[in-house]
């Protein structure tokens, strides 16, 4: 299981793959739109690594939804607010038992082969991601049944009120609607079909992934007759690539460049806060990180504003609460301030001395090691000595799951609702509750605010939850890291989103 | 003995005296001509200053190696910190000297493991042929087959990545070589009248082996040795920079290297001097080695005292 949404896929594999980057032809790209009454264009991007797989339900890596985003459709999707917004479907109504979702589906939806998708599809989709519990199955936690009235019609049925379905149901392309024949015939995880605006052209393995416009998409057609993703695992060779003009887009800034860059208006370059967060957890199942003090202590310890200057370069915000600013669930609260007496004094009171705290990060987030140096400087100050062990990812989520840690560092990606920021890794029977926090009033609170139908009141409760989790350090969170991308001169409409979603559904390419 | 020796002198070298009076004279005469040569002086200083550096590297340092300094961070070199600072505000100068001991460390440990199993494999492999000569040199083959770092990173893939075990993996890796240098060796020495004379007169295979076999073939040894060093420190540099060497936040010259690609444009110095520490010690290292290999090579030095007897 992996501990953030998306997975970042492997560096071993991104650093060979970097080899060959920067080195593709047009090859594969059909270009058909050459009567001219579109700008057109293909427009390249360079991305940091290679998809895992391309079928929605499966793939975990960040890198395939950068490419599923523009292939696949959500019953409804997040605008630049994060707001659900009608997509495949038009309207929704709610019973007022809130137990029974109707939606509505576009007249005339088609996949891109040119198939129908109707609420069958939507049926089927749903279906296969609760019964065969794929990575998105707690989405449907509560859901009862999905069924299909008639071809435009969706009826959810609910066990329980379920105020943050639409998100949910529509908050990123890993609970996308697909086609069936394309899932029976296994194709879909290298030549998946979708209903958005392009459609997988070719995929060259270890090179590029290429796209067309989809003539078939219900919305506005694209200007661009097609996006190739190609593959660059190294910075500072994908700024080079969007300099010299073999790419026009990429996501694979230096961060350390990224505050000059900004600054220039050639390639622009821009960074909006996202709604990632990244945290330190303390392991409550072994001593003496059961006591509250000694994580008190450790909060108190940490000078939050070097630890993000020295992991970001300033590219994120300092928060000692999950949820960030831009979201209407933020709360500002901050009890921890920068004070090692303070937390020498919380130590002696949980009767600590010369502890030695093992500290897991992993090279594949490299400020994860960063920060850990920056933490370990710190919590020395404090008498406490802290030893970092870096593991590859996939060792360090075994370790994760096994619960061998006193300590470890990384972060959670693209989440919307509070539900998702807090249920699972601090309600006492959370999936990735890995510390054993366990506290009676929270798992109240959040069971509570996962049904709770009025607004207000549910605002209320995750405040409660932030404040409690926060005066617990059961997480002790670090900053919210901002998104950076950069596009060339040529490139026009696109927008960064706080959601790292990748759209070129509105850009065009000047030529 | 004295009239083995004088045999010695006049005659093929490797061929030369039963015990450790030969090897003294010779020892001898390689530090005078190594005095007199000015690039082994230079790579002898460099060493010199290096085990130095390495030993006392963490009193001498002018600040903490792990001294994190946010508001300091990417200072270029200055009086207060002449190799500049790193990403962290860490005094680059200070962890340039106490990675010297790692590498310092790295090249003993893993060369004496090379050493002492591939001597004693080749030893043995030499002296009594036959299927032990063929399973051992077999084996070394097997080994010898692997390009140096990739079997180095397979073997640290299976350990774990930390100082202890790139010492395994680097001591592993340059075992062959030495296994072969010693076994050809002693094909050679084994074949000596004074070994047979040994035989006769009723000495254990042991004691042939340490007294009279080893002492003859320590010159190569030593040439071996010298210029082993200077690859595994290059090799050590190597895996640390792939991230498989010492851990973070211990500094290795390699694995600054590695955290200082990331700013090449902004901040040289974070390349540079660790980059230049290691160009400059496997230099030294292999001034050195060259030098003695001039003065040790049997082959070297019969040209040399055959021009000597004409001139």
């Amino acid at each position: 299981m992996s501990s953030t949404r998306f997975r970042l896929a492997g560096a071993t594999l991104a650093l060979t793959l970097a080899v060959v980057a920067g080195c593709s032809t047009g090859e594969g790209v059909d270009v058909d739109g050459a009567d001219g009454a579109a700008a057109g264009g293909v427009l390249n991007a360079a991305i940091g690594g290679e998809p895992d797989q391309l079928d929605p339900h499966k793939t975990s890596a960040y890198y395939s939804f950068q490419v599923l985003e523009n292939v696949y459709d959500t019953l409804v999707e997040p605008d630049a607010n994060l707001e659900m917004k009608p997509a495949l479907a038009t309207e929704w109504s709610t019973s007022d038992d809130q137990l029974t979702w109707t939606f509505t589906l576009r007249q005339g939806l088609k996949f891109s082969d040119g198939s129908p998708l109707t609420a069958e599809d939507v049926v089927y989709s749903y279906t296969r991601i609760i019964d065969e519990k794929l990575n998105n199955a707690y989405r449907f936690a509560t859901v009862k049944s999905v069924t299909a009235p008639d071809p435009t019609t969706v009826v959810v049925t609910l066990s329980a009120p379920t105020p943050n379905l639409l998100a949910n149901l529509g908050g990123f392309k890993g609970v996308a609607i697909v086609q069936k024949a394309n899932v029976e015939s296994g194709e879909i995880t290298t030549k998946p079909i979708g209903s958005g605006p392009f459609a997988l052209g070719s995929y060259t393995s270890g090179d590029n992934i290429s796209l067309v416009r989809n003539d078939n998409y219900w919305g506005e057609q694209p200007k661009l007759d097609g996006v190739r993703f190609t593959f660059v695992s190294d910075p500072t060779v994908a700024l080079q690539n969007l300099r010299g003009g073999e790419v026009q887009w990429t996501d694979n800034l230096p961060p350390q460049q990224v505050p000059a860059l900004r600054d220039g208006d050639d390639p622009t370059v821009q960074s909006v806060p996202s709604s990632d967060y990244w945290y330190l957890a303390l392991n409550q199942a072994r001593k003496p990180y059961d006591d509250v003090n000694v994580r008190r202590a450790v909060a108190f310890a940490l000078d939050r504003e070097a630890i993000t200057k020295a992991a970001k370069f300033g590219l994120a915000t300092v928060n000692q609460t999950a949820i960030p600013q831009n979201s209407a669930f933020y709360y500002e609260y901050a009890p921890y301030r920068h004070d090692p007496n303070q937390a020498r004094q919380l130590l002696d009171q949980a009767g600590v001395s010369g502890l030695t705290m093992d500290l897991m990060v992993t090279s594949e987030y490299p400020e994860t090691v960063t920060a850990a140096q920056v933490i370990a400087s710190q919590l020395e100050a404090i008498g406490v000595t802290v030893k970092i062990r870096t593991l590859d990812f996939a060792q360090w989520l075994d370790e994760q799951s096994s619960g061998k840690f006193d300590a470890f560092m990384l972060g959670w990606l693209g989440n919307i609702d509070p539900d998702e920021f807090y249920y699972a890794q601090h309600h006492s029977g959370g999936t990735f509750n890995f510390h054993k926090y366990a506290n009676p009033a929270v798992d109240r609170l959040l069971d509570q605010a996962r049904t709770e139908t009025d607004q207000g009141a549910r605002k209320q409760q995750y405040e409660q939850v932030a404040k409690q989790i926060v005066d617990d350090a059961s997480y002790i969170y670090l900053y919210n890291p901002d998104v950076a991308q950069g596009w060339s001169r040529q490139v026009s409409g696109y927008e960064v989103r706080t959601d790292r979603a990748i759209r070129f559904r509105d850009v065009a390419l000047a030529r | 003995m004295s009239e083995e020796t004088e045999a010695t002198r006049s005659g093929e070298e490797t061929g030369g005296g039963g015990a450790g009076r030969r090897s003294d004279g010779q020892l001898r005469r390689a530090l005078s001509a190594l005095r007199h040569d000015p690039l082994a002086l230079t790579g002898t200083a460099v060493l010199a200053l290096l085990v130095v550096v390495g030993v006392a590297g963490p009193w001498l340092a002018p600040s903490g190696i792990n001294e994190v300094n946010i508001d300091r961070m990417l200072e270029a070199p200055s009086w207060s910190h002449p190799f500049g600072t790193d990403e962290l505000g860490r005094d680059v100068l200070s962890r340039v000297m106490v990675a010297a001991r790692v590498s310092l460390q790295v090249g003993l440990v893993s060369v004496g493991i090379a050493l002492v199993v591939g001597v004693t494999f080749g030893l043995f492999a030499g002296y009594y042929r036959g299927w032990l000569d063929n399973v051992l040199m077999r084996c070394m083959d097997v080994l010898f087959a692997f390009p140096v770092l990739l079997l180095a990173v397979a073997i640290v893939a299976v350990l774990g990545p930390g100082l202890l075990t790139a010492m395994i993996a680097i001591g592993v890796v340059y075992t062959p070589i030495f296994a072969r240098v010693t076994r050809a060796g002693v094909l050679s020495v084994r074949e000596q009248v004074f070994v047979r004379a040994a035989v006769s007169i009723g000495a254990s295979d042991l004691r042939i082996i340490v007294r009279h076999v080893l002492p003859n073939i320590a010159a190569p040894l030593i040439v071996q040795t010298s210029l082993s060093l200077a690859f595994a420190i290059l090799s050590e540099a190597a895996l640390s920079f792939l991230g498989l060497g010492v851990q973070p936040p211990e500094p290795a010259w390699g694995r600054m290297l590695y955290d200082g690609r990331g700013f090449v444009t902004e901040a040289w110095w974070l390349g540079v001097f660790p980059g230049a520490a290691i160009f400059l010690t496997v230099l030294a290292f292999n001034l050195v080695g060259d030098a003695l290999r001039d003065v040790l090579d049997p082959r070297q030095l019969t040209v040399s005292e055959s021009r000597r007897s004409s001139g």
